[in-house]
């Protein structure tokens, strides 16, 4: 890239500026607008008026810190104020009150929300934009036809279609059309005006005169329509109640096209329709049927719906102003009641009187707490978190379903380049339709999404950005960058590759309009951390990306020796590191507070983020990384946050491994891991579960939280404080409990004991009527308490707590069974642990601490991989760190493989180390088993790779089950660890049970342990006295139902034995 | 054989260091030729001696802290930088050397503000600290900072489990390993005659321990680890020869317990296992099954003659349940019940 010197430093745009900026633009824009549009509300008489001032509203500084707002489950909210006017006409007298609307919740630094305690995100939904779009279908019959479709931005849509015949029809259901003159009638055209304002006239005549024999009028239109819409047959006259229903049925039902839909339609078609007509007008119908004729003529262009032009990003924002109007609506009503009802009786009212706050509240605490696009955040690490800010969802209300949506639109289409990512979206059924927006890509505030380029100015010879829409890049030439023009003077006569009208092509430097800035211009930011990401196949790569978001973050993190550079904007933009704002001096400094004296002698004081935490159960965790006495300055990294070293996001660790086979203990993707990584707290990383209790008041009183529980053993509840909640600092097991809780219980229960009812009677002492309801550790669960609290519930009085949380934190070492994966989307099972002796040593002794399959390799084409691990052996060699830009093959051919050969080259030249880089074969060495010290046939690669400890580690999903819950109508186990649930046999198990010719146990298996009652209940009594296990003789329960369900279809079922003898029938009922 | 390959290796095989390094406190490398070895040899004692070193050499290390006022491991302490879990992390990491194998006591008693480090520790006179410079935190403030370690001398490493802590205590893995990486080369040499060998032992330590102790320490826990290996084989000899001139007299209690358990090994697999697998002729197979004789045990509790008195069971037949019984488990039936013993 050749930059200017003059030209102005390159910088990275803020990611999570999209969530900023939707927040701000509902904030300073939307929300003012939604205000004042508010209208005057005045009752019959239009005596009493009410008016509001939307525009001298006001938002209140949020009553509690957002961290605290966390710690206590409540909503990080602001209050609204807008000033109210009442006015009576009859006496003139006018009121003028401040307001509180509600509240509303506010974003925070990090881009979230902070809802009942929970970090929640509003993700950015990706719709096609109201407008006009022309396609060509086939029908039915085969046949080619065109359509042209209107969506509007609420309510329905519109379908007209030309078939073969030159007849246009419009679509009013899946299989009912009707032709386009009808409507054009009904909605009160006539003849001439169609005819006048058409391009082909003589086609609407043909079609008029092809249903000239019923239809003359509006009249006739309007009865036939109805005909068809309602089905109704007969002779149906032309009557003021038809028109009238068709009026509220049809014509009224809500189809707004909105500001934007308005202008894609004026400028599809041509029209100059004022930009404020949101609604459809005959005219438009008119030109759209005209345009459909020129297109069945091969006049006018058909649309690619799929194309970003043809999409829109709805931001927060743009959900945010839904919500706020839908919340003003309401208040409308209710105001306009509460109006026309003090009228009435003549009642004095004021503006306070007549505003509750409690549609903008609940309305707004709904959207963010149920709404599809109004996410939990997902917490991982800060990766993750960024990610899920960025994300772009087809799905949610007004958007596609994952079951209907086609391959089409979750296809890669030209105009993401820059804008969308084509490599980061979820695997399976949501492919495609989450999105991650691309590291420039900017929303506008029509919401299409641009991506800049530079521009080339053919006479300065100067370069400048410009954020181009994919409307507008369509037309231009722009250089894709895959080849680098070295010398300048050459520039002007090379051909170079480049993007035009969606395709390739070579083209001369001369003619190029814009080039792009960046390489990792065309990828998101998960994407873009992956090394040598040229090298690899795309669905690796998809994976790859996929994968970093899930690293739980390491107790002893630490940088990638290989890396791309943007680590530390990632890092940085994640909100997980603090940063100095100012310059200044520490002036102290703890693990918990960071003090800096400013240079206005002024003191700042940062707190940290000590243990705390996140929503994916992962630790968060901020260290400090400067010292006392120290000079800052604005913007010096002050404290490491969660998976970040030095101001870098540090996902994993740099560990040796090496590509071969050992023993099969890495079939099928399994990894083999040396003890080191245990002791040396490699992958230890910590998990903070929170455990929650609700105390209730029942109708025998309330539950009470006490360390004195007579029901359990005094050994579980030897944590306990006087108080019957845990004692922080304690270390729990399975079984323990954390909050002592009873539940008062009827009298009566303990009554029906005989000798509670002796007992009452002689001594009038009470039998324990409570029964325990504590909160114990579940199983699998174990670690140290570090933290007990009580909540209190917002809405009711306080200082009565209804809830309990317990955090305990576990330390978690890398086991069997844990998932594993490097950045290339090479995951694997650990399979075996083995020690450090056992391992095969390299030449120098050093025992390898990760082995990999070597065929894991060749059939996933992510190449990437082995370049990364080979470099980042020169890297801790030469005690250097890579950062990467993609594609460097644009400077020479093979140029990746010669930086990795000449810097390894390097590196055993510099530590003298002959076997790092021999000529035989390079990148390979010789390794020696640890277990016998012999060579290994065969060269090895070996290298250190960055790799990762997954979210998916065995000790959350280890499950078995004895005995445990049945489903309530199947009678089967139910699934699912978290409900102790049975593991399936399913149809291919019972095969190999088949297969194996094990007809007992298979029978087992189907009856006594899964869903025949009878068999069930006799089981443990015949385990207990030595009997043998009954054969159940019955059906199970399962069957038993699918027969009852045929029943009440009416098919009954019976079970009938015809005895070969005599010819008997013996029915049995089923 | 043995005999006669004796006086071929009377070359006495001797070691010498080469190369010795002290590249820091914390990193001690050696190097050391170990000669002559026949063919083979040296490539069975290097890996013994590499997996030796890395895996039995006992180390030092801190395995509890203690302090009062603190709750739990992930929480801080005003006037630290450091989290208490820093703090042990880096307690983990402290290199020492202990003479004693008793759990030793150290402790730490500093005030503010000021950088702690290895140096401060109040070790007892056994304990040493390899790097006096190794960190373990920062005071900030005028606070004073107590912590009571216990420090242990042991092999390999220990995750511990906190189950028993109480408040103010804790745990800490330790890892006793003081070999950082090692690492043997063979090297043949002399003519075609006569092939000699040459180990080189590379030794890198974490300073606790000189390569040479290292060496030394290895080679002795291997040997501890055969010596078993030469008792046997006396005790074999031993008993061996006692057999030879007291016929049945006194057998060594070890020798006799292992037989016992043989024995009840040998009739608990009996009970298992059933006369089908003897394939017998029909007749004296459906014989035996008459008279309730489903396993070998039961057929053991026959004698010869037990078994003749069986109706249709003729000496034919005897004949073959002996023959079996010899061929396929080499028991003999006792000719008559009073021979049992």
């Amino acid at each position: 890239m050749i930059l200017k010197e003059n030209k102005k430093m390159f910088v990275l745009p803020e990611f999570g500026r999209i969530q900023f900026e939707g927040f701000q633009r509902f904030i300073h824009q939307d929300l003012v607008e939604e205000l004042t549009n508010f209208p005057k509300i005045e009752d019959i008489d239009q005596e009493v008026e009410f008016r509001l001032f939307g525009e001298r509203y006001r938002l209140t500084e949020p009553c509690i810190k957002e961290r605290d707002a966390v710690y206590q489950s409540f909503t990080y909210s602001s209050d609204l104020y807008v000033p109210a006017q009442l006015m009576r006409r009859r006496n003139g007298r006018i009121q003028r009150q401040t307001v509180h609307f509600g509240s509303i919740p506010l974003m925070n630094s990090q881009g979230t929300f902070v809802i009942n305690g929970i970090a929640r995100v509003v993700i950015n939904q990706i719709l096609r934009s109201p407008g006009i779009y022309y396609d060509s279908e086939l029908d039915h019959n085969g046949n080619s036809i065109y359509t042209g479709t209107i969506i509007s931005d609420w309510g329905g849509r519109f379908k007209s279609e030309i078939d073969g015949k030159k007849r246009i029809w419009v679509r009013l259901s899946k299989n009912r059309k009707v032709s386009i003159i009808i409507l054009l009638l009904a909605m009160g055209l006539n003849m001439n005006d169609i005819l006048k304002n058409v391009r082909y006239p003589n086609i609407f005549l043909r079609l008029f005169q092809r249903q000239a024999e019923n239809i003359q009028s509006y009249e006739d239109a309007i009865v036939e329509l109805y005909k068809n819409l309602y089905s109704a047959g007969g002779n149906l006259v032309f009557s003021d109640s038809i028109c009238k229903e068709l009026q509220t049925k049809f014509f009224q039902q809500k189809f707004e096209l909105g500001q934007f839909g308005r202008r894609n339609l004026n400028k599809k078609l041509n029209l100059d329709v004022p930009g404020n007509e949101h609604l459809l007008l005959p005219q438009d119908l008119l030109a759209a049927v005209d345009y459909l004729i020129g297109v069945n003529y091969g006049i006018g262009t058909l649309d690619d719906i799929d194309d970003l032009k043809n999409r829109r990003v709805r931001s927060v924002a743009d959900l945010l102003r839904e919500q706020l109007g839908l919340a003003l609506d309401r208040l409308e009503i209710l105001i306009r009641q509460t109006i026309h009802t003090v009228a009435r009786r003549k009642r004095l009212v004021t503006p306070k009187g007549l505003i509750t706050s409690a549609p903008l509240t609940t309305i707004f605490q709904d959207f963010f707490g149920s709404h599809s696009l109004s996410q939990f955040l997902d917490q991982t690490n800060p990766l993750a978190e960024l990610t899920h800010k960025r994300r772009l969802s087809s799905l949610g209300p007004g958007g596609l379903t994952r079951r209907t949506a086609s391959f089409q639109v979750r296809d890669i289409n030209p105009s993401h380049y820059g804008r969308i990512c084509p490599i980061e979206t979820s695997e399976g059924m949501n492919a495609g339709l989450i999105a991650s927006l691309a590291i420039h890509a900017k929303v506008n505030d029509r919401g299409s999404l641009l991506s800049p380029f530079y521009k080339i100015s053919k006479t300065l010879g100067e370069e400048h950005i410009v954020y181009l829409s994919s409307e507008e890049d369509e037309y231009y030439r722009i250089a894709t960058g895959n080849t680098l023009s070295l010398d300048r003077e050459i520039r002007e006569e090379r051909a170079t590759p480049a993007r035009y009208r969606q395709e390739f092509l070579t083209i001369a430097w001369k003619q190029i309009h814009f080039r792009s800035i960046f390489p990792f211009q065309y990828f998101s930011i998960g994407t873009s951390l992956i090394p040598f990401l040229e090298h690899n196949d795309a669905n690796r790569a998809l994976m790859g990306s996929n994968m970093q978001r899930q690293a739980v973050p390491l107790s002893q993190p630490e940088k990638c020796i290989v890396g791309t550079g943007l680590e530390s904007q990632i890092a940085l933009d994640s909100g997980s590191v603090v940063v100095s704002n100012q310059d200044g001096q520490i002036a102290y400094l703890d693990g918990e507070t960071i003090s800096i004296l400013l240079q206005n002698e002024k003191t700042v004081d940062i707190k940290s983020i000590i243990y705390e935490r996140s929503n994916n159960n992962t630790c968060i965790h901020q260290r400090p990384v400067v010292s006392q006495g120290e000079r800052l300055r604005k913007g010096q990294l002050l404290a490491d946050g969660t998976a970040t070293v030095g101001g870098e996001l540090a996902l994993g660790r740099n560990i040796l491994v090496a590509y071969m086979p050992w023993e099969g203990y890495n079939f099928e993707d399994a990894v083999l891991i040396s003890e080191r990584l245990i002791y040396e707290d490699i992958y230890t990383s910590f998990h903070i579960e929170r455990y929650e209790i609700n105390i209730y008041t029942t109708s025998q009183g309330p539950e009470k939280i006490t360390k004195e529980i007579p029901h359990l053993d005094s050994y579980v509840l030897r944590h306990l404080d006087n108080n019957g909640l845990v004692v922080p600092g304690s270390w729990v097991e399975t079984g323990d409990v954390l909050v002592g809780k009873l539940t008062p219980q009827e009298a009566e229960n303990s009554l029906r004991v005989p000798e509670g009812k002796l007992l009452q009677a002689i001594s009038g002492i009470q039998l324990a009527n409570t029964r325990e309801s504590c909160l114990k550790v579940p199983i699998g669960g174990r670690g140290r308490v570090i933290d007990v609290r009580w909540i209190y519930d917002e809405d009711t009085l306080p200082n009565i707590a209804n809830m309990v949380h317990v955090y305990i934190l576990q330390k978690r070492k890398i086991q069997v069974g844990d998932k594993v994966a490097g950045r290339h989307g090479n995951k694997g099972i650990v399979s075996k642990i083995l020690p450090r002796q056992d391992m095969p040593y390299l030449q120098d002794g050093t025992p390898v601490d990760m082995i990999l399959s070597p065929l894991g390799v060749p059939s996933r084409m992510n190449v990437g991989q082995i370049f990364e691990c080979l470099l980042g052996l020169a890297g801790d060699i030469l005690k250097k760190h890579y950062r990467i830009t993609p594609f460097d093959e644009r400077y020479e051919r093979e140029a990746s493989r010669k930086l990795v050969f000449s810097e390894l080259h390097e590196a055993s030249q510099e530590a003298a180390i002959p076997w790092l880089f021999e000529p035989d074969h390079p990148g390979k060495s010789r390794l020696i088993d640890g277990r016998t010290g012999d060579i290994f046939e065969q060269p090895v690669t070996i290298g250190k790779a960055y790799m990762m400890k997954l979210i998916h580690q065995v000790d959350d999903k280890i499950h078995a089950r004895s005995s445990g819950p049945y489903a309530l109508v199947t009678q089967q186990p139910l699934r699912g660890r978290s409900r102790g649930g049975g593991q399936r046999v399913g149809e291919m198990e019972v095969w190999a049970l088949e297969g194996f010719g094990v007809s007992y146990i298979l029978q087992e298996m189907l009856t006594i342990k899964s869903d025949h009652i009878p068999a069930r209940s006799k089981l443990l009594g015949s385990i207990v006295t030595g009997k043998s296990i009954p054969k159940p003789n019955t059906v199970p329960e399962s069957f038993r139902l699918l027969v009852r369900e045929l029943r009440s279809l009416a098919v009954n079922s019976d079970h009938n034995l015809i005895f070969e003898k005599d010819l008997r029938k013996k029915v049995k009922d089923v | 054989m043995i005999q006669d390959e004796v006086p071929v290796s009377a070359q006495t095989i001797q070691w010498r260091c080469i190369e010795s390094k002290i590249e820091s406190k914390r990193l001690h490398y050696g190097r050391f030729a170990i000669s002559p070895f026949r063919k083979g040899q040296a490539n069975t004692v290097g890996i013994a001696i590499r997996r030796s070193l890395l895996g039995e050499i006992e180390g030092t290390a801190i395995t509890y802290a203690k302090s009062k006022n603190v709750i739990h491991e992930y929480s801080t302490i005003i006037g630290i930088e450091e989290s208490i879990n820093d703090i042990l992390i880096n307690f983990k990491e402290i290199v020492l050397r202990s003479d004693s194998y008793e759990t030793q006591k150290a402790y730490i008693s500093i005030t503010g503000p000021k950088d702690i480090t290895a140096e401060d520790i109040l070790l007892p006179p056994s304990v040493q600290a390899i790097d006096d410079s190794q960190h373990i935190a920062t005071i900030t403030k005028d606070i004073t900072l107590d912590i009571e370690i216990e420090i242990q001398k042991d092999r390999g490493y220990r995750i511990q489990d906190s189950k028993e802590s109480q408040a103010g205590e804790f745990f800490i893995d330790a890892v006793f390993m003081p070999i950082r990486k090692a690492n043997y080369s063979v090297h043949s040499f002399g003519n075609n005659k006569k092939f000699q060998e040459i180990l080189f032992i590379e030794i890198w330590t974490d300073g606790s321990l000189t390569p040479k102790e290292a060496l030394y320490e290895a080679s002795r826990n291997l040997i501890d680890l055969f010596l078993p290996f030469l008792h046997t084989e006396e005790e074999e000899i031993i008993s061996d020869r006692d057999e030879k001139s007291e016929s049945n007299g006194n057998i060594l209690l070890s020798n006799s317990i292992s037989t016992d358990i043989d024995r009840m090994a040998k009739e608990v697999a009996f009970k298992h296992i059933f006369i089908d697998q003897l394939e017998l002729p029909a007749r004296a197979y459906n014989c035996l099954k008459k008279v309730d004789v489903h396993t070998i045990s039961d057929l053991l509790k026959y004698s010869q003659d037990d078994l003749r008195k069986i109706k249709n069971f003729g000496k034919k037949s005897v004949d073959q349940v002996l023959e079996a019984l010899q061929e396929r488990f080499a028991i003999n039936l006792p000719r008559n019940k009073f021979s049992i013993d």
